[in-house]
């Protein structure tokens, strides 16, 4: 060791702690991965069953807009379309607001919403995804999504109860919030309808 | 280790000035050397008879108009508000002066006009829990944390109230009618400020609202003339900078002014901007603060554009309606930057 | 340059005279960040005592091999490498607590105060003295972020640990689970111990009555 040039130590060292590191990283990435990724599918499977109605299983097709999935429910052993769901991403007050999103099959209603990820105000545009200061509904902000029409569009209201299908009620003091909320369904519904046809509906 | 640090404590002692009114000595009293420019006029130097507490006294007789208006239209719920962060700002420089072992401060009216400043501008249906807990905030830790009267670098009264702005943001924007309004009689209706009305729903509000205080808004912003009176009269006592107003309510009328010429429809109009909201309460009670605004002549008129320039970009493009406690708060944290950079020359003096 | 206390308060320091966060101010970020509540507090908490002990057992097994010139270098992979594995634990394990924690978990790799203890001590000190000074600041760590994840829990969201304690009549102070909550406490909570271990308190007060 001692007759060893300095830098030759060096890079001695540091190849041996590195690849002490790797070794150590490799083995227990191998360890951890299948948990991390069963997580990961079960917190999608319980995303898409929060926005869509019951269902069997569920396929996914890759579009320019991002994943689609595809519920599919078996009744009387034939395979029915329950509805889509999708990955919305958008800008929120703060930053970034990632939705599931879950549409009937003739794309004229939402089954449900389901905000993933979000940084909004704490107490204020959390509320879009839950209100602890009303003991009653904490949901009921996401819950009111459940069977809104999208024509012309979903349109958020302030201070009043809904009066037409394709309304829903602000968050009093957070109605960047919620506005961005909309605005994101909004738009980005308007893509999916351009890869994705509506199914059923009047004419099927 | 009690006796290693005894040394570091004693190079205090010997610098500690002359103070007659403040026998208890403060750490930060080193900071005024001689060679401090803390006098900024040349000699001969005379005595004033003006005193803390003779200015104080003044600004508080300034406020009445507000004060009065505020409980002809909100009457008893301004009178609770008000009493409750009085008196809570009171009891809390009371104890804070036990704490600290220094003499009782009360006389000097400064925790009084943070009471009463703080209790105007809260919304009228604010909970009298939270008045009393940010006028604790304001006086505790707005005033006394930095050292007392003199030594706070922001307004404490500002200081209480964006506390509560943070803690309590739904009942800090949740505003009543006052009982004289048109509207006052369906019950426990909630009102959109002037200001709340343009930025989410593109509503102006009428010019005579504004100037009369006959509108939502905090207890004592709404009414514009009943501040101009104070103000004036605070003008006219020399007891606040009148440049400090003056270049604020400018800065605001321009910057505002320049957005309402390139688009009308999306921005309101400059006269709009200067009576709504807390602006006149804020440009002649909150930033003339001689505490924490710049003491030179021309720092006074760099604090107040500031002041407005920052205050119409919160009002225009941020998430809140209204920006006057901000803008302050903001060039609250430039003053000693501008006290130091706006110092006049010494006579003689070349810069390098 | 190897310590010259006794194992006892080798350990003991940490905790409230030489307190990473008390007195040291190391180790902020995460402090500020994650301590809006108690459980969020403790997970910060267990983590970086868990990389701070394992990477000084590895240090200071290693230290008279690593070369003084790359020393950094050696401590950060080192360090880096526990901190992954704490990350991939928890995802794996625990994932709620995982994705409320965020990027801090990985964030560790740059606390100073894990960093410091590795130079300052456990590059210094033998084994068992460095786990000693590790264990220590790490309860240190872990009862400050706990402490402040309590009081900021209880005045912003009216409970601790997740259970609510104060009933309908409180409203929760929103700024409390902010960040200027954070800076607030901890500033409030450093000056209190500055007064308790201020030495001129006691004459003071002597003096004044």
């Amino acid at each position: 060791m001692s007759k060893m040039s300095l830098s030759t130590r060096m890079i001695l060292v540091l190849t041996l702690i590195t690849v002490l590191s790797g070794g150590i990283l490799a083995g227990w990435d191998t360890i951890t991965k299948p948990k991390i990724a069963f997580h990961r599918q079960e917190a999608l499977k319980a995303a898409i069953g929060d926005v869509l109605p019951a269902h069997d299983t569920y396929t996914r097709e890759e579009t320019e807009f991002g994943t689609i999935y595809i519920a599919i429910a078996t009744r009387d052993s034939s395979e029915h379309l329950v509805g889509i769901a999708f990955m919305a991403v958008g800008s929120g007050f703060q930053g970034e607001l990632r939705i599931m999103v879950g549409l009937s099959p003739d794309m004229t209603q939402l089954t449900g919403i389901k905000v993933l990820e979000q940084i909004e105000t704490p107490g204020l545009g959390t509320k879009i995804v839950v209100d602890p200061s009303n003991k009653q509904d904490p949901y009921w902000f996401p819950a009111q999504f459940r069977g809104v029409h999208l024509s012309p569009e979903i349109v958020v209201i302030k201070n009043a109860k809904p009066t037409r299908n394709n309304e829903v009620q602000g968050i009093t003091g957070a109605t960047i919030s919620s506005k961005a909320v909309t605005n994101i369904l909004n738009d980005q519904i308007a893509h999916i309808k351009t890869v994705w046809p509506s199914k059923g509906g009047p004419e099927s | 280790m009690t006796e290693e640090n005894i040394p570091q404590a004693q190079p205090e002692q010997p610098e500690t000035p002359k103070k007659p009114v403040k026998p208890k000595k403060d750490p930060r009293a080193k900071l005024y050397k001689p060679e401090t420019p803390l006098i900024l006029a040349s000699s001969p130097h005379f005595h004033t008879k003006d005193t803390v507490p003779r200015i104080m006294w003044n600004v508080v007789a300034a406020l009445v108009p507000a004060t009065v208006l505020a409980l002809v239209y909100f009457q008893w719920a301004a009178v609770g508000i008000i009493l409750t962060s009085v008196s809570s700002a009171l009891i809390a420089e009371m104890l804070v002066n036990r704490v600290r072992g220094e003499s009782f401060t009360i006389p000097d009216g400064s925790a009084l006009i943070t009471g009463l400043l703080l209790a105007l501008t809260l919304p009228p249906s604010f909970s009298l829990g939270g008045t009393a807990l940010g006028s604790v905030f304001a006086i505790v830790v707005g005033k006394h944390f930095f050292g007392g009267l003199g030594y706070n670098i922001f307004n404490p009264a500002l200081l209480g109230r964006a506390f509560l702005q943070a803690s309590f943001p739904v009942p800090m924007t949740t505003w009543t009618w006052p009982l004289t309004a048109r509207y006052a009689d369906v019950d426990g209706i909630t009102a959109a400020t002037p200001l709340g009305l343009f930025k989410f729903e593109g509503v102006t509000s009428e010019l005579s609202g504004l100037l009369t205080g006959n509108i939502s808004g905090s207890l004592g912003e709404t009414s514009a003339i009943a501040i101009l009176i104070g103000g004036i009269y605070l003008l006219i006592r020399k007891y606040a900078d009148w440049r400090i107003p003056l270049s604020f309510l400018l800065s605001t009328f321009l910057v505002s002014g320049v957005f309402w010429l390139i688009s009308p429809e999306s921005y309101p109009s400059p006269v709009f901007q200067l009576f709504s909201g807390g602006l006149m309460l804020g440009a002649f009670f909150m930033a003339t603060d001689m505490v924490t605004s710049p003491v030179t002549a021309r720092g006074a008129w760099i604090f107040g554009a500031g002041a407005g320039f920052i205050l119409v970009i919160i009002r225009l493009f941020g998430g809140l309606p209204e920006g006057v406690m901000y803008s302050i708060l903001l060039m609250n944290a430039f003053t000693p930057l501008i006290n130091r950079y706006t110092r006049p020359k010494f006579f003689g003096e070349i810069r390098a | 340059m190897s310590s010259t206390l006794s194992l006892k308060t080798e350990f003991i320091k940490g905790i409230w005279k030489e307190n990473p966060v008390m007195a040291s101010l190391l180790g902020l970020c995460p402090t500020l960040a994650v301590t809006n509540a108690a459980n969020n507090g403790l997970a910060m908490g267990l983590a970086t005592t868990f990389v701070l002990l394992s990477s000084s057992l590895m240090i200071s097994a290693l230290r008279n091999f690593i070369p003084h010139q790359v020393r950094i270098a050696g401590y950060i992979v080192i360090i880096a490498t526990f901190v992954t594995v704490a990350d991939r634990f928890l995802a794996a394990y625990f994932p709620v607590i995982s994705a409320s924690l965020g990027p801090y978990i990985p964030l560790i790799v740059v606390n100073c105060l894990i960093l410091g203890r590795q130079e300052a001590f456990s590059s210094r000190n033998g084994i068992g003295r460095s786990l000693l000074d590790s264990l220590g600041m790490g309860i240190g760590f872990i009862i400050v972020l706990v402490v402040l994840g309590i009081i900021r829990e209880i005045l912003g969201s009216g409970s601790i640990f997740g259970i609510a304690i104060l009933g309908d009549w409180f409203t929760p102070w929103m700024v409390m689970i902010l960040p200027p909550g954070a800076f607030l406490t901890l500033g409030i909570l450093i000056a209190l111990a500055n007064w308790y271990n201020d030495p001129s308190r006691s004459k003071e007060r002597g003096t004044v009555s």
